[in-house]
């Protein structure tokens, strides 16, 4: 059965709509105002601060300076587009923001599954609440609380010590100078990430889970499937709607650097930097060292544009591979 | 009671509107409230944690009495001030003063006609406190191009990066003086041998250069201890430093050239990566910020750190006793000879209050540096209540009672003339302190009142500081090899611009001595 088909079927199935019951033009009018009114603070909000904004982004191609303003400042063309591209950093800060956002998606969704088909499987109502807010409550840790224990486990004071020293002391293997080694940290940062994000995620896939019909589970008990081949078979299959969802969502920020864990927890340490420094934090050591707006707002549009680019690409694959999760 | 669809779209509504007008009534207050003017002051820091508001509330109550006008300071967390207080400004709010450096962003708010120069304001005659309690000599070489462009915060003349240290450590090891290299570097080996737990030497994040390419003299560099008259300079703080010939002022050519060419800088990275793997420097000093070591050091973690000639180190004594009974401070000057060596200083201030052109009055806002130059209020502000935040003890020290004497005067009200010592300040800082009170214990820097003008080069200096921190402060720590490390920096730096930077450098810092 061909596509057009399957549509034409699914409109002749879909029972006809009731007539609208009829109203007063004059009551339909003052509806629409109402809720007009009522949508004005939304709409006033994304004006004010996501759509007025927009105007700022002159500055990407202005010699900007604080005297003559935004709008009073030279054009510089190019300029500031160079100023990135020409660093000779480029391409290895690129490569690491691609490759970073990309090991923390993959990681934060997978362990988003894996620990929501855990705590569905958990049948003593107390123990899994518990779980689920234990294992929630890094989300709320701020990335300052999670650099400071990064530093007790991996340096300790002086950075010469760190539990993590310790237990490889213990074991008889040679400790590691970790803030000068910049080789493991995309794997710790993402070790980071899992554990921050691993719980929001899993709340969000459990929700998935509960709108799953119980009829599906019965049909799966009633065939013969065990606990393990029913969350393989069934809840696995049913979560990629939302998978899909959050995919495309982590896409279109996949060239932002996740500033703030990264900044927090590296800062200025330059023997890290040929693994960890992503966009952002090349460009806030710029800004605040010569609060250069033009290079950054440079640096943000062409984040922006890349962004809006790859959601549109992601999309696009969406809808061709997975039409009935897409989001357009 | 059910609420009918349009009723609650009509509730909705009506919320919406006033919101919105709710919103739009937020403006900019500038009053006291009682018809007064308020100043709007930009503060670094936190506010001190005791006291704060009782101090303030006296503060104004004497303002309003004397000026007719108060003053609502807005502290900005050390961490963000740079950035905050630059959007401020570049946003046009109207605040009136704020603390600026030229290791803030003070270069480019000079660039851009931000700053209000204050030389005719003070010339005018309107200010007298302030005026005599500001040093012809600070005013003269704190200029930039003939012109003031803030009024310079310092408690003493000169401004010399030290070392504050255990002395009780020394003592205990056999070391009851250090006056030389060498012997520092004896005692930080015997601190790393003989005191389990105890690093010899803190390093921060910020402060890595510090070591070995600061001039007059760094740290752990061995030949500038013998020859404190090297000149030095970069187009803004965290750039790549230049060294100038030592006959500059003779010949008129400054020449200037990047630091691992200058004498003994080779010799003191070999030495300060041996120390690295030593292990008398803290492995997390690219990581660290100055406040956690701070509280370590007073936790008797560390047996040397950072000072400077402001006679505040001493305020570690307190605590460093209450961590480990019997510990005592003392500070010790990098200096062959040790005070009489007569270093090279450019005697610039390292804070400036300056004045937002878009402030709402820089007469109130003079008024009120000329008001804190009178003793009485110099010391509500600096040192709190007297009898509740501080003591007196003698003409010119005073006995903290309360953590309030902690308040940044730096950002607001230091003059030498009229700051007074913490009663516990150790012998050696009070002599170091007091020494760096006189302008004829130093040798003027050919290049004193020169300060490099970065528009030309702002692009390359961009890239060549983004360079220094990712390569040059891991080799001024010693964490990474001397050989690879110096030929990483040199290739990053020489492609983000290095050779128009000297040109530059060279171009304005030979017009300078031109005069």
């Amino acid at each position: 059965m061909s596509t057009l088909q399957t549509r034409e079927r699914g409109r002749t199935a879909t029972p006809p709509l009731a007539p609208p019951a009829k109203r007063d033009r004059g009551s339909r009018i003052r509806t629409a105002l109402w809720t007009g009114l009522l949508a004005l603070p939304a709409v006033a909000f994304f004006v004010v601060f996501a759509y007025l904004p927009m105007a700022g982004l002159v500055v990407a191609f202005k010699e900007f300076n604080i005297a003559d303003g935004v709008f009073g400042s030279p054009w510089n063309g190019l300029d500031n587009f160079r100023y990135f591209f020409s660093s000779g950093e480029a391409s290895r800060i690129l490569l690491n923001t691609l490759l970073l956002n990309t090991l923390f998606l993959a990681a934060t969704l997978a362990a988003g599954i894996t620990l929501a088909l855990m705590l569905n499987e958990i049948r003593g109502r107390f123990f899994k609440r518990v779980a689920q807010s234990t294992i929630f409550f890094p989300y709320f840790v701020s990335p300052i609380v999670i650099s400071i224990i990064l530093q007790v486990l991996l340096a300790g004071v002086g950075g010469s010590g760190g539990a993590v020293n310790d237990a490889l002391g213990g074991l008889g293997l040679p400790t590691v100078s970790w803030y000068t080694e910049p080789g493991p940290w995309p794997w710790i940062l993402t070790i980071v990430k899992v554990w921050q994000m691993g719980g929001y995620m899993s709340v969000i896939f459990l929700a998935a889970i509960t709108a799953i019909p119980d009829e599906v589970y019965e049909a799966g008990m009633i065939d013969g499937a065990s606990r393990a081949q029913m969350a393989w078979r069934i809840t696995v299959p049913l979560l990629r709607p939302t998978a899909a969802v959050l995919l495309v969502l982590g896409v279109g920020r996949i060239f932002y650097g996740d500033f703030g864990t990264i900044y927090a927890i590296v800062g200025d340490n330059g023997t890290l930097f040929p693994t960890t420094d992503v966009i952002d934090t090349y460009v806030f050591r710029a800004l605040r060292e010569l609060g250069d707006f033009g290079t950054t707002a440079a640096v943000g549009l062409f984040q922006s544009v890349v962004g809006f680019v790859l959601v549109v690409t992601a999309v696009l694959i969406q809808r061709r591979y997975a039409k009935e999760s897409s989001i357009l | 009671m059910s609420i009918s669809r349009r009723r609650l779209l009509a509730a909705g509504g009506g919320l919406s509107i006033a919101a919105l007008l709710g919103a739009a009534g937020c403006g900019d207050d500038s009053s006291d409230g009682s018809g007064g003017r308020t100043l709007k002051l930009l503060l670094p820091g936190d506010a001190p944690k005791e006291s704060w508001d009782t101090v303030l509330a006296e503060v104004n109550k004497r303002l309003k009495a004397d000026l007719g006008f108060t003053i609502d300071p807005q502290f900005i967390a050390w961490a963000n001030y740079g950035n905050q207080a630059l959007l401020k400004f570049t946003a046009g709010e109207s605040f009136d003063t704020a603390l600026q450096a030229r290791w803030l962003n003070m270069t480019q708010l000079v660039a851009s006609k931000s700053l209000v120069p204050v030389d005719a304001l003070l010339a005018s005659g309107k200010y007298k406190n302030l005026s005599d309690n500001l040093d012809p000599k600070l005013i003269e070489l704190n200029k930039w191009s003939g012109k003031l462009y803030g009024i310079p915060q310092v408690n003493s003349a000169a401004r010399l990066h030290h070392f504050c240290m255990r002395q009780d450590l020394a003592e205990k090891l056999g070391f009851s003086a250090i006056t030389d290299f060498q012997t520092l570097e004896r005692f930080l080996y015997a601190v790393k041998q003989k005191e389990k737990g105890v690093t010899p030497l803190a390093v921060s994040s910020n402060m890595p250069d510090l070591l070995i390419a600061n001039t007059p003299i760094g740290w752990l560099n061995e030949y500038s201890w013998e020859n404190p008259n090297q000149s030095g300079q970069a187009f803004t703080g965290n750039s790549i430093p230049f060294f100038m010939a030592a006959d500059a002022k003779a010949t008129g050519s400054a020449r200037p050239v990047p630091f691992w060419e200058a004498p003994g800088i080779l010799d003191a990275l070999r030495a300060v990566r041996r120390y690295y793997q030593d292990g008398l420097i803290n492995h997390d000093a690219l990581n660290v910020d100055s406040n956690t070591l701070r509280s370590q050091f007073e936790a008797g973690r560390y047996a040397t750190r950072w000072a400077m000639t402001d006679g505040l180190s001493s305020q570690s004594a307190a605590p460093l006793a209450k961590a480990v009974p019997g510990a005592t401070l003392a500070n010790i000057m990098p200096l062959r000879g040790g005070l009489t060596a007569k270093p090279n200083q450019t005697f610039q201030a390292d804070n400036f209050v300056v004045l937002n052109v878009k402030g709402q009055s820089n007469e109130q806002a003079m008024q009120l540096e000329d008001w804190v130059s009178i003793k009485a209020n110099h010391d509500l502000i600096q040192y709190g209540i007297e009898g509740t935040d501080w003591k007196p003890a003698g003409d010119d020290k005073y006995e903290a009672i309360t953590s309030y004497s902690t308040f940044p005067g730096y950002a607001l009200s230091w003059r030498a003339k009229l700051e007074r010592k913490l009663s516990t300040i150790s012998q050696t800082e009070d002599e170091i302190f007091t020494w760096a009170q006189n302008y004829d214990n130093f040798t003027v820097d050919p290049f004193a009142s020169f300060v490099p003008d970065p528009e030309p080069v702002k692009r390359e200096n961009a890239q060549v500081t983004a360079a220094m921190t990712q390569y040059g402060n891991p080799l001024f720590i010693g964490a990474v090899d001397v050989d690879k490390g110096l030929d990483s920096l040199k290739k990053a730096v020489e492609k983000a611009g290095l050779a128009k930077l000297q040109t530059e450098m060279e171009k304005q810092a030979n017009e300078y001595l031109k005069g």
